[in-house]
């Protein structure tokens, strides 16, 4: 039961980052990203890179170098198809 | 001119539309969930998908070994061999057995994670296909296919009794596997399903796949 749930609270995890960057106006440094999150420095990387990797999130560079974080439109999708992606995981138990 | 009614039109007729509705939710299934699978990357929806991609193609095959099988004994033809009768058999034995392994691994594999999963149950779908291949018959394709359905059911069981409940979907799922398994036996040398027996088993597993179907659409809008 306990790696059901570390599995679910993955996508609930993404979610949670996604939604702070979302109510961030959609952009982010990722510093105060981590302290929002409540996740340990290499947790906060591992999930990081995931998002990058999956095209949830891209960085952006401003005119001054500093760098930010937005959501893609997967990411947004991510975030409006949520509690359908929970639901369909819960009923067939996958 | 061939003697068309002696085609046995009504087997033809339900063994076409029976994989037509099949394939065709089978392969809705598939697509259904390409977009949940896109966002998450979750191992559990991979497994899923593919189960149905894989069905879809075995009662593609499966359907074909059935017209061959029809065509030559309605026309006394000798039907080529490997072409026609050898290569469904082993495409289908390939397929259908990647469908089950495919959705046991997504019921287990919370619990009981494989390395390299894919390239271990290709290897098996592989032997196994490679099996039908030298014995020509179908026979010892529904005997592997038997056994992983009671390895599937006795790993499931063993992982609901520690959670003490039998999910519905577990149950579609064997009904769903045992389904097709019965199926194979329509292609045995002796037809040991009768064809009005056959057609109800088809009708059920309909509704099976069809519940199914309606579970996925619901979380898929």
């Amino acid at each position: 039961m306990d790696k059901i749930k570390r599995k679910r609270d993955r996508l609930e995890m993404i979610f949670d980052i996604l939604n702070i960057i979302r109510n961030n106006q959609n952009s982010i440094k990722p510093t105060p990203l981590l302290r929002q999150s409540n996740l340990s420095s290499q947790s906060f990387t591992e999930y990081l890179n995931e998002l990058l990797e999956k095209d949830l999130i891209k960085e952006i560079t401003d005119e001054n170098e500093r760098k930010f974080l937005t959501l893609t439109d997967k990411g947004f999708k991510y975030l409006d198809k949520y509690k359908l992606i929970l639901g369909f995981i819960e009923e067939f138990e996958l | 001119m061939p003697p068309y009614h002696l085609i046995e039109p009504a087997r033809l007729l339900v063994e076409l539309s029976y994989t037509l509705i099949v394939v065709f939710l089978c392969f809705r299934i598939f697509y259904k969930t390409k977009e949940i699978y896109d966002l998450t990357k979750y191992e559990g929806v991979k497994y899923f998908r593919i189960t149905f991609l894989f069905f879809g193609l075995a009662f593609l095959f499966r359907f074909l070994s059935v017209f061959v099988m029809l065509v030559g004994m309605t026309f006394d033809l000798d039907i080529s061999m490997y072409l026609f009768r050898i290569f469904p058999l082993v495409f289908n034995g390939y397929f259908s057995t990647m469908a089950i392994l495919s959705l046991t691994y997504s019921m287990i594999w919370k619990e009981h994670q494989v390395k390299n999963i894919l390239i271990v149950s290709n290897a098996i779908a592989i032997i196994i296909s490679g099996i039908a291949f030298f014995s020509r018959s179908y026979i010892l394709i529904i005997g592997a296919q038997a056994v992983l359905l009671i390895f599937t059911i006795t790993i499931a069981v063993y992982i609901y009794s520690i959670s003490k409940r039998i999910s519905q979907t577990f149950i579609l799922y064997v009904l769903f596997i045992l389904f097709w398994i019965v199926n194979l036996f329509t292609l045995g040398p002796q037809r040991f399903v009768p064809f009005v027996i056959q057609t109800i088993f088809q009708i059920i597993s309909i509704a099976v796949i069809g519940i199914i179907y309606l579970k996925v659409s619901k979380w898929t809008k």
